[in-house]
Order: structure tokens, then sequence, then C-alpha cells
């Protein structure tokens, strides 16, 4: 479904990505993991277009994305999530996720419907799935950290997408909202057949849920595989033991 | 077309002093814009007022010495010193404690502070037309290019690159410069290497203002002094930061230029719209290059 | 729970103030009703500059610009053209906008303070030519005695017909503000990166949005024409423009109705200001520093936060 081909990306003289490939195929749940600094969030930026690659492709669906700009990748049908919250903070809870919803059905430029009549059912489907219907009428910024992240991943559903990008979903969370965010993104990935790719630092949380595991190391792509083949691979060990 | 007749070279010549000694104010005021943009981040809407009150100051100082010589000298040393120490209380009072807030709000403040300047000059000065008259040396004029040209432009052509060298090498050679230039990269860093960044931004903030007062002094001899003069060179001063690139030097120097030359070229050509010529230059300068001629340091 | 667009609590209100503003005219002095029409156009160049500030995020500086545009259009129709005088109110609006596309089109594609300065820059130029074309638009004098339909040339005439439009305005500006479009224009100034990621074409919205908001300008620069009976070109002046942002300020940007409360506040206080003063602009200098440091979400937004919670409650017993 997704295939990244050797990209490239540097920021002044700083080399972020310097040869990153990966592959996503329908339905799986695939991590990429990595120490700070591997090169991540970078990858992810690039994927959605936040940044633009230097040299590479981004084949999504049989189509280059990487020259494409973030809401048209959004429209093809990958929507993403950030690792800082990345919310609406002045609006309600309810009204962050019907605008992503509203865009999916490319209503948002509609001038003189009410938009309190629009995209309810969906909006409050999506609010249910995650657990935040009881905080529909609060101001988003109000939100405590672990709820915000959660919104976070609510908006990105708001979209209908067919693959999911997460970036570290689970950033700055404690061990229960951590585990809490992990099975909904099981569920997610199980029940709604959702493919999700998601970044973590944390091995171990991966290793349960991932499918297909990505290990990235100073920018470059280390191993592709399943969590055995990963958990064996000398070269992981050494990255994260000795270091490269 | 009569007027085209009368276009010669030596008055194309002419114009172009003209242009170059009216860009080398402009640089003036502008250079301290653009250092205030550079470190903090704000267009600072009452630089223009600043630079009234330069004028203004120059104004009372030559006069209390009896103007002449030493007073036109005092006046250029220190009326930036008054225009300084306004903003200087304005900034430790009341600014300083905005550096945390959104930019809109600091940008907000700058306006405030032009309303209340302005008025102030109003109660001080009163709304009368004032002159002052340079030394002696500097008066009347010399022929270039088979055109008088007045002898105190001839010092502003020699005061602006000297403004311009004097800045460079303090931004770039001084330890407080290099600090102050590194705020405006990155106000983190500066802070997290134990430089108290609030008296970074006070002094770039304070320079600025210097400059613009400097200007102020420097343009005193050439106009009428009034209330008012605040809002012709502050819009100016604004295009001419946007097309230089926002918080470069050189780009203030450039765009002073621009500015300067196509105004003293519009007065040749379309006296009527000499004004417009310089907006056009923006706005075509703009259009091909959105942020600016040089790269800013944003 | 679902109700109409128009909650019903607030009608009682709006109606009282309505029902007064009709009646206002025929006891109070003439002065006053000038007073009030003024604060009628000065209310929707506001609220229209709210639009693309308060609820799009953007550096809209120079709005003035498309106020006096309209307000020209108007003027020059009048007084060099002999088409019937609905042709040039229905013009104003519609060469508002288009100048208001034009130079959205460029400032679009740069980020705030940019956009601020490209607009000051771009405003500024048609300031110029206003200023200085003498023989098209008066120059510095303006243009003065426009010739206006009976029915509106009175002080109370042109009261109604500012009243009239205001509010067909504001119910318009009400059902954008609550539209599909209205939302995501609050969502893109909370967050543009986070839009762009869910599929929203930020620069397009923020388009349509200045494009909306200048046509309102033109709008109220007609009316500018209808209450003064003349232009000039401090209309198209920058100072001016950010006395307009002054009074969202004032208001509360973040608030739908706050702009008409900081340009009723602004024009009393000038008007009261001005009779025992002349230095107003101090005055108006004093209270921006006062609002930045101690009233930042405005008054309507200050109201609110001290009152809203108790809105909030009742409309939780809503939902039980």
């Amino acid at each position: 479904m997704l295939r990244v081909k050797g990209i490239h990306k540097s920021f002044e003289d700083f080399k972020a990505v310097s040869g990153a490939n990966l592959t996503v195929e329908a339905g799986q749940l695939v991590a990429v993991i990595g120490p700070n600094g591997a090169g991540k969030t970078t990858l992810f930026n690039l994927i959605t277009g936040q940044l633009k690659a230097d040299r590479g492709k981004i084949i999504f669906k049989d189509e280059d994305i990487s020259k494409l700009p973030p809401y048209e990748i959004c429209r093809k049908g990958i929507a993403r999530s950030f690792q800082i919250a990345n919310i609406f903070p002045r609006l309600t809870v309810f009204r962050n996720v019907q605008v992503s919803v509203l865009s999916q059905q490319r209503k948002s430029v509609r001038l003189f419907r009410p938009a309190e009549t629009l995209a309810v059912e969906e909006t409050n489907t999506i609010l249910e799935d995650v657990g935040l219907s009881d905080k529909a009428d609060a101001t988003a910024g109000s939100l405590a950290h672990g709820d915000q992240s959660t919104l976070e991943i609510a908006i990105a559903l708001g979209n209908k997408p067919e693959l999911v990008v997460l970036d570290e979903p689970t950033a700055g969370m404690s061990p229960e909202e951590t585990a809490a965010t992990m099975e909904l993104i099981r569920r997610l990935a199980g029940s709604q057949g959702l493919t999700i790719l998601f970044c973590e630092h944390d091995m171990e949380v991966v290793f349960n849920v991932a499918e297909s595991i990505m290990v990235m190391h100073q920018g470059i792509t280390i191993i592709q595989g399943g969590p055995d083949e990963v958990r064996n691979s000398a070269r992981v060990q050494e990255c994260y033991l000795g270091g490269a | 077309m009569d007027f085209v007749q009368t276009i010669t070279l030596s008055a194309l010549c002419s114009h172009l002093l003209v242009g170059l000694s009216r860009a080398m104010i402009l640089f003036v005021v502008t250079s301290g814009m653009s250092f205030v943009l550079g470190v903090l981040r704000v267009p600072n809407v009452a630089h223009g007022s600043l630079y009234m009150i330069g004028a203004f100051a120059a104004f009372s100082i030559s006069n209390l010495f009896g103007g002449g010589s030493t007073g036109f000298w005092l006046a250029l040393i220190l009326s930036p010193f008054v225009v300084a120490l306004v903003s200087l209380i304005a900034e430790r009072s009341l600014f300083c404690h905005l550096y945390e807030r959104e930019h809109l709000m600091l940008l907000l403040f700058t306006f405030a502070l032009m309303l209340i300047l302005g008025d102030l000059v109003k109660m001080v000065w009163g709304a009368d037309y004032r002159s002052i008259m340079a030394p002696e040396y500097f008066r009347g004029s010399v022929t270039l290019f088979d055109a008088p040209f007045p002898r105190y432009n001839l010092f502003l052509l020699v005061m602006g690159p000297l403004v311009a060298v004097g800045l460079w090498l303090f931004s770039n050679k001084t330890k407080i410069g290099k600090i102050a230039r590194a705020a405006a990269v990155d106000r983190e860093m500066v802070g997290a290497i134990g430089i108290n960044v609030s008296w970074v931004f006070a002094f770039a903030f304070v320079l600025g203002c210097f400059l613009a007062g400097l200007g102020g002094a420097l343009v005193a001899p050439t106009v009428s002094i009034t209330i008012g003069m605040d809002h012709d060179i502050i819009i100016e001063a604004f295009l001419i930061v946007t097309i230089g690139g926002l918080g470069n030097m050189w780009g203030a120097m450039v765009g002073s230029l621009i500015f300067g030359i196509t105004q003293s070229f519009g007065i040749l050509f379309l006296p009527q719209f000499a004004i417009v010529f310089p907006y056009l230059a923006v706005v075509i300068i703009l259009i091909w290059r959105p942020t600016g001629i040089l790269k800013s340091v944003w | 729970m679902s109700k109409g667009i128009f909650s019903l609590k607030s009608f009682g209100p709006i109606a009282a103030l309505l029902i007064a503003l009709v009646i206002l005219p025929s006891i109070i002095p003439r002065f006053y009703i000038y007073i009030l029409a003024v604060i009628f156009v000065t209310a929707l160049l506001a609220m229209s500059l709210n639009m693309v500030v308060g609820h799009g995020g953007l550096f809209q500086f120079h709005h003035g610009a498309f106020y006096g545009v309209g307000a020209y259009t108007v003027a020059l129709m009048l007084t060099k053209t002999s088409l019937p005088v609905w042709v040039g109110f229905v013009a104003a609006p519609f060469v508002a906008a288009f100048v208001g596309l034009l130079i959205g089109l460029f400032c679009v594609r740069l980020t705030r303070l940019y956009f601020g300065m490209l607009q000051i820059s771009l405003g500024s130029l048609i300031w110029a030519i206003a200023f200085r074309w003498y023989s098209f638009t008066g120059g510095d004098d303006g243009i003065h005695g426009i010739p206006l339909p009976s029915l509106i040339s009175s002080t109370t005439g042109a009261y109604y017909f500012g009243l009239i439009l205001l509010i067909i305005s504001l119910i318009v500006m009400f059902l954008i503000f609550k539209s599909p479009f209205g939302a995501t224009l609050q969502a893109i100034r909370d967050n543009p990166e986070r839009c762009e990621a869910i599929g929203i074409n930020v620069r397009r919205h923020q388009l349509i949005a200045i494009v909306i908001a200048t046509f309102f300008a033109g709008i109220a620069g007609v009316l500018f024409v209808v209450v003064e009976g003349s232009v000039f070109p401090d209309l198209l002046f920058w100072v001016f423009s950010l006395e307009i942002f002054v009074m969202c300020l004032l208001g509360g940007w973040f608030t739908f109705a706050g702009p008409i409360l900081g340009a009723a506040i602004m024009i009393s206080l000038r008007t009261f200001a001005g009779i025992y003063t002349e230095y107003w602009t101090m005055i108006l200098g004093i209270m921006l520093i006062l609002l930045i440091f101690f009233l930042p979400e405005g008054v309507w937004g200050y109201l609110v936060e001290k009152f809203g919670f108790q809105r909030k409650k009742s409309l939780e017993k809503e939902r039980q």
C-alpha cells in the first residue's frame, strides 16, 4: 500500500534522513522504532508532506505522492497525528473532530448551512470509538495531556483514512495511558480494518502490537521485518546496545 | 511628450545623487528597525515616532546651544541618546513584560507607543513647523553634473556608509553584537548559556531606536520638522525592510537604495506621482520575491 | 437538544435592542443619531475585519484599504458617471472584494507577519494613488458633496439605511460564522499546519475569507458615503486600519459580536473625549496598553469568560 524508497532529507548540513525504506501492506500494523534523533518524525513528515524530500520516492497505491502538498496527500487517504498534541485549542472537542469529518466530506467550503447539523453522527461515532464522548463539549485546549493525544488520533480518524500515521502516540503518557492507547490502536487496526503506521521509541510497547517493525538509526533503515526477526537481528542489537 | 526632452544625462545623474542621499537617511532609520526585527521579531510601529523625536530633540538641543556649528554637532550626537533614553524607559517599564506573549501583542504595543509618543511630541513642541540650520560649511550647494547639489547631502552620503560599517562591525566583531545575533536565531539557546535574554532584547530595542533618533537628527536640517513626520517615514521604513528581507541589515541598505532612487527618478519623470513609484517598485519586488530580496534572518 | 441556529434565549435581548434602535431617532437629538450611524458603519467594518483576524487568524493589517476602495467606488460613480445610484451601491462591495482577491492572492502565499507587511505595502499603494491623483480622486481633499437620493440623504435616513444594511450583513456573517466554512476557518486560525494534514486547502480558505471580509468592508464603505456624504484618503491610511484592529481587540477577537461593542466604545470615546481634549490618540494609546496588559480577550471575551460558565451549566442541564 505504501512504499518508501531510498528517501533523503537534510536540514542545512544535518542529514536527518539519509536512505530510509519502508513497506506497509494493506491492513498491517507497522511500527517504526529507533532511538531519539533517528529521524522517525522527519520520515513521517516526509510521508504526509509537511516536508519535501531531497531525493527518493514515496509510493502510495501506485502513485508517487512525494511532491504533493499535505492536504492532497490527506485526500488520497493518509491521515496522521502529531507527536506534540496538534489540536485546535480554542474549539470544542466535538468541533475538533467535526472539522476533520467535514473536510473529508468536502463540505468545508459551505457557507450557508449551519455546521451544527452536518457530520454529527460520524463525529459522535468517532468520539465514542476513542472514548471522548463525555468530553465532547469541553474546550480542547483545556483537556489533560493524555486526552489531547487521544483527540489527536480522533482528528486523524475523522478523515476516514485508509492509512493512519501516528507519530509517537504515547509520548509523555503514563504507563496506564500508554496501555489504553495501545489497546485503542490495536482495536482500530482489528475491528475497523485500518492500516496503521506508528513510531515509538519504547521497544517493549512495540513488540506486543506491531506485525511488522522497521528500525531506524541515524536516518538510515537498518531492517524491516516481523517482531522476532527484528528482535534477533545482530545489527539492531548493535545499534541499541553498542552504538553503530 | 514634452517632458522627455528635458531629461538629460546630467539630470539623471543629479537625481541619482539626490536619491542616494535620501536613501542614506532611510538606511539609518531602517537599519535600526531591521535590527529590532531581527532580534525581537517585532516590527516597531513606534519607530517613526522615535525618528520624529530625534528631529525635534535636535531642534531643541541646537537652539539651546545657540544654533551654529556647535549646536548642530551636539544635536547630532545627543539627540539619538535622548531617543534611546525614551525607548529604554518604555522598554523597561512596559514592553519587557510582553516578551512571552504573542507577537501580535508586541506589535500592538508599539502601535500604542506610537499613538502616545505622537501626542507627547505635540504637547512638548506644539504643532508648529520647526527647522534648524546646518553649520556654515554644509550650507549652499556644489555643482555636480551641471546641477546644484546641496553640500549637506554630501555629508549624508558619507554618514550612511559610516553607519552601515559601524553596525556591521558592531554585530560581527563585538561580543554583545554576536549575542544579539544569536538571540535572533535561537533565543532558547542564548537563554540556556546563562545570558539574560530580556536584557539582550532591551539592548537591541534601544539600539534600534537610537538609530531612529540618529536618522531624525540627520534629516532635521533638510526638512521642516513637524508632527506627522512619524506617519510618513514609518510606512516607508516598513516597505524597505520588507523588500530587503526582514531583519537583514544589508537588506535595509538595498531596500533604502531602491526606495530613494525610484522616488527621485519618479520626481524627474512624473512629479505628481513620484510617491507612487517606490510603492510600485515594492509591489513588483514582492511579487517576484515575496520574502524580500535578501535572505531574512527568520 | 438540537436547536435552530439562532437560539431562542438570545432572541429576547436582541429584539429589545432592535426595537430600541428603531424608535431612538424620534426621541434623541440629531447629533446622537449621527453618532449612532457612524457606529453602525464602523461596527460593520470591524466585524468584517474580525472575520479574517479573530476567526481566520490572518494578519490583515490594512483592512481600511478595502473600506476606502468601496467608499471611493461609490463616490466616483455618483459624481463622475450618470449611472443610477443603486449601481454604485451594488458595485462598491464587488470592487472592494475584487481588490481583496487581487491583494489576497499575493498575501496568502506568505505567513503571518510577512502577510501583514505585504498587505500594508499594497494597501499603501492604493492610498498613495488616492492621495495624489487630484484630477480623479480629488487628492488629499477627497470628494465632497456626493449627491445622494433624498430618501437617505438626511441623517435619519442614513441612520435607518445603515441599520438595515448592518442587520442584513450581520445575519449573513453569523450564518457564515456558524457554517462549516466558519468552523474550518476557526480551525485554521488555531492550527493551520494541522488543517493541512486533515485535507484542508488552507490558502484557498484564507483567500475566500479575505474576499468575503473585503466584500463586507466594501458595504461599510458604501455606508460611510451615505452617512458622511464625502470621502477622503484618510480612510485608506494604515493608521486607521490599525485602529479598526484595536476595535476588534477591544471587543474581543474570539467572539462573534465583540467588534460591534469595540467599535461602539471607540466611537463614543472619541466623540466625547474630543470635546474635552485634543489628545485623543494618546487616550487611545493608553487604552490599548491597558487592553494588552489586562484584557487581552477583549471586553466581550472577558464577560463571556466571567459569566460564560453559567451558560455552559444550563447547556448541560438541557442535555440531561
